[in-house]
C-alpha cells in the first residue's frame, strides 16, 4: 500500500514570529535510506521532522515525497508513521488496540487487523504483552509498543523523534542495534532525529547536520567525521570532538604555540586560521609540539589526555600501555593529512 | 509523643465541631420529617418520639402531591445536563487546543459570566422569556440554566483537556485519524473522569436551583425546590411535610455525592490548581 519513500526538501523556511527556526533547508533522502537529522537542541532538526510529518506547515518552500508536492497535504494523508520521543501511546487502550489503531483508521477488515497486529508485535518482541495497558509496561516495552504501532501500517516513511532518549544507557545500546536491523529488514525509509552524534554515526546511512536553523553538511557518517564542513560540526562530531586551536598559516605550515606543523591543506598566502586536530590523530614523537599532561581519563583500552600546550588546551587519545604520567611533559605531532584548516571569520572549512 | 497526641485530640475536636455544624440541619430535617406536627412544635424539642411516615405519605400521595414537581425537577436537571455537556465538551476542547481569533476574549467571557450576581439579571431574563412566551416552560428554564451551567462546565473541562499531551493527538493524526475521530477515540476516553465530575456538578446545580425557578416557573412547570414553599404559608408552616419534601429532594443529591465522591474531590482540586495557571 506504500510507495517508495523518497523525500526532498526545497528551500524550507520556518518563522516563529521574527525568529527563523529554519533558514532555507534543502536535502534529499533516497528510498530505503536510514537518514539522521543531527544537531544540538534548537538547531531546527525537530522542526524539520514535524514539517515532513505535516504537523507544522513551513513558512516558505516545498516538501516533496515520491516526487509529489505534499506541502499542504494533511498529516493523516501523507502515509507516514512516526515514533514520538514520549511514545504518545494511548493510555486507555491495550497494547493490541494501540497497534491496531492505524489499521482501524485505514478501515482494514477485522480479519486482517488481528494477524497484522500479532506480526508487528512479534517483530519487536512484545507479542506476550498484547493485553496490557501502556501504564503496565516498562519504558523499554512502551518504546517497542510505539515502534510496533509505527511499523504495523507499512507506511512509506518512518519518522523517529529521539526514540531512544528516554531509555537507560544499556537498553539504549541494545535498542539501537535492533532498530537498525528492523529498518533493514523492513526496507523502509527512516528519518531519525537525534542530538546524540554517536547514535547518528552508528545508525545512519547518511546524515544532515543542523546548526542554528541551517544544514551545514550532508553526507555519510564517515564523510562527516573525516571532513567536517565547519568549526561547529568539527566541535560537535566525535567523542571527544576535534581540538580547535587558533594558529597561523604560513606556506604549507601551521604554527601552533610557536611550533611548526606540516599540513596538506592549503590556503592563500599567510593568514590566521583555526586548526582542527582529532584527538585520535595525534601522535607522541620527538621534536613535536611540547605539552604538559594535566589530566588523564583512563577508559580501559584507551585513555584521553588533557594537554596544556603553552596555554592552549588539547585533548589526545592514546592506546593503553602508552600512557604517560600526570605532570609529564611530552612532545606531540600529527600527520600533514590529519590537520584540518578552518576560517576563523566564516567558521567554514578552508 | 504527647505533643503529637495533643495535636490529634485538637484535630478531632475541631473536626467534630465542623461535622456537627454540617450534619445538624440534615439530622434535624430527617428527625422532623418523621414527627407529627405537634411533636415538631413541642418545646423543649423531643428527641425521643414515636416516628411516623405520615408526612411522607401526605407529600407523596396526598392532595398536594409533590410527585409532579419531582418529575419537573428531573426533566429540568437532566435536560440541562445533557444540553450543557453536548455543547461544553466541544467548546472546552476548542478552548484548550485550537488557536483562533478572540480566544482570549472567549476565555474571559466564560469566567465573567460566573461573576454576575444572579439577582441582577432575574428581571431581564424574566422579560426576555415573557416576550418569547417561554415563561413556565421546560425550554425556558433549561435555557436560563444553560447560561450558568455552560460557562461553568467549559471552565471545569478545559483543565482536563489541557492535561492531555499534544503529542497524543499528533500521533492519532499520523495514524490516519481525523480531528473528530481523534476527539472521540483518543481524547474523550481520557477525560472521562472530568466529564463525570462536570455532569454531577451541572446536575446538582440545576437540581438545587431555587432563585430563578421561583421567578420563571409557574403552575405547569414547578420544580420541587419551589413546590416546597407550598408548605409555608401566612397562617402556618407545615414543618413535618416541609422536612419530608426536603429529605426527598436531598436524596438524589446524596446518592450522586456518595457515588461520585472520589471524582468530585479530584475534580475540585484539578480546577483549583489548573485554573490559575491557564494559558
Amino acid at each position: 500500500m506504500s510507495g517508495q519513500g523518497q523525500v526532498s526538501f526545497r528551500n524550507i523556511v520556518k518563522m516563529h514570529g521574527e525568529f527563523a527556526a529554519l533558514k532555507g533547508v534543502n536535502f534529499d533522502i533516497k528510498p530505503g535510506e536510514f537518514f539522521a537529522l543531527l544537531g544540538p537542541s534548537g538547531s531546527g532538526k525537530s522542526t524539520t521532522l514535524r514539517i515532513l510529518a505535516g504537523l507544522d506547515a513551513p513558512t516558505a518552500g516545498r516538501v516533496l515525497i515520491d516526487d509529489k508536492d505534499v506541502t499542504s497535504t494533511d498529516a493523516r494523508d501523507r502515509d507516514i508513521a512516526m515514533v514520538f520521543q514520549s511514545y504518545a501511546l494511548y493510555p486507555h487502550m491495550t497494547v493490541a488496540e494501540n497497534i491496531a489503531f492505524p489499521l482501524e483508521m485505514a478501515k482494514l477488515p477485522k480479519s486482517e487487523i488481528a494477524p497484522a497486529v500479532k506480526d508487528a508485535a512479534r517483530k519487536v518482541k512484545i507479542d506476550h504483552l498484547l493485553h496490557r495497558k501502556p501504564g503496565q509496561l516498562s519504558g523499554g516495552q512502551q518504546q517497542r509498543c510505539a515502534l510496533a504501532r509505527a511499523i504495523v501500517r507499512k507506511a512509506r516513511l518512518f519518522l523517529l523523534d529521539e526514540p531512544l532518549s528516554n531509555l537507560d544507557a544499556k537498553l539504549r545500546l541494545e535498542t539501537r542495534a535492533e532498530l537498525k536491523k528492523l529498518q533493514r529488514s523492513l526496507g523502509v525509509t527512516a528519518v531519525y532525529v537525534t542530538h546524540d552524534q554517536e547514535e547518528a554515526m552508528t545508525l545512519a546511512d547518511r546524515m544532515a547536520v543542523f546548526m542554528s536553523g541551517e544544514i551545514q553538511q550532508v553526507g555519510t557518517p564517515a564523510e562527516v567525521f573525516a571532513r567536517p564542513n565547519s568549526i561547529d560540526i568539527a566541535g560537535f562530531i566525535g567523542n571527544p570532538p576535534m581540538n580547535l586551536v587558533p594558529a597561523r598559516y604560513v606556506d604549507g605550515d601551521v604554527i601552533i604555540a610557536g611550533h611548526r606543523l606540516k599540513t596538506t591543506a592549503t590556503t592563500a598566502g599567510e593568514r590566521d586560521v583555526v586548526v582542527g586536530l582529532r584527538p585520535g590523530a595525534l601522535r607522541m614523537a620527538e621534536g613535536g609540539l611540547g605539552a604538559r599532561v594535566d589530566l588523564i581519563e583512563d577508559l580501559g583500552d584507551t585513555a584521553v589526555l588533557d594537554l596544556d600546550c603553552a596555554g592552549t588546551m588539547i585533548r589526545m587519545r592514546v592506546a593503553d600501555g602508552n600512557i604517560p604520567g600526570e605532570g609529564d611533559t611530552i612532545s606531540i605531532t600529527a600527520r600533514p593529512q590529519d590537520i584540518h584548516l578552518f576560517d576563523p571569520a566564516t567558521r567554514m572549512r578552508l | 509523643m504527647s505533643a503529637k497526641r495533643l495535636r490529634i485530640i485538637a484535630l478531632l475536636a475541631i473536626s467534630t465541631v465542623f461535622l456537627l455544624a454540617w450534619a445538624f440541619p440534615i439530622v434535624w430535617s430527617v428527625l422532623n420529617s418523621l414527627k407529627t406536627d405537634s411533636d415538631v412544635l413541642a418545646y423543649p424539642p423531643k428527641l425521643v418520639f414515636a416516628p411516623t411516615l405520615e408526612a411522607y405519605r401526605d407529600v407523596l400521595f396526598g392532595s398536594g402531591s409533590i410527585l409532579p414537581n419531582l418529575l419537573s425537577s428531573v426533566i429540568i436537571s437532566v435536560g440541562t445536563t445533557i444540553v450543557t455537556m453536548l455543547m461544553a465538551v466541544p467548546a472546552a476542547y476548542a478552548l484548550a487546543r485550537l488557536r483562533f481569533r478572540g480566544k482570549k476574549f472567549a476565555g474571559f467571557y466564560v469566567l465573567a459570566t460566573q461573576m454576575l450576581p444572579p439577582v441582577g439579571i432575574i428581571i431581564p431574563y424574566f422579560l426576555v422569556l415573557r416576550n418569547i412566551g417561554w415563561i413556565d416552560t421546560y425550554q425556558g428554564i433549561i435555557l436560563i440554566y444553560l447560561s450558568f451551567s455552560l460557562p461553568f462546565a467549559i471552565w471545569l473541562l478545559v483543565s482536563y483537556f489541557e492535561d492531555i499531551p499534544l503529542e497524543m493527538e499528533e500521533a492519532a493524526y499520523l495514524d490516519g485519524a481525523s480531528r473528530l475521530k481523534t476527539l472521540w477515540r483518543i481524547i474523550i476516553p481520557q477525560v472521562r473522569g472530568g466529564i463525570a465530575v462536570t455532569i454531577v456538578f451541572v446536575f446538582l446545580n440545576a437540581w438545587n436551583e431555587f432563585l430563578f425557578a421561583v421567578v420563571l416557573s409557574g403552575n405547569t412547570v414547578r420544580p420541587v425546590t419551589v413546590a416546597m414553599f407550598n408548605f409555608v404559608s401566612v397562617e402556618q408552616t407545615l414543618w413535618a411535610k416541609l422536612a419530608a419534601v426536603s429529605v426527598l429532594a436531598m436524596l438524589p443529591v446524596v446518592v450522586l455525592g456518595v457515588v461520585a465522591q472520589k471524582h468530585i474531590v479530584k475534580g475540585l482540586t484539578v480546577g483549583a490548581v489548573k485554573g490559575g495557571g491557564r494559558r
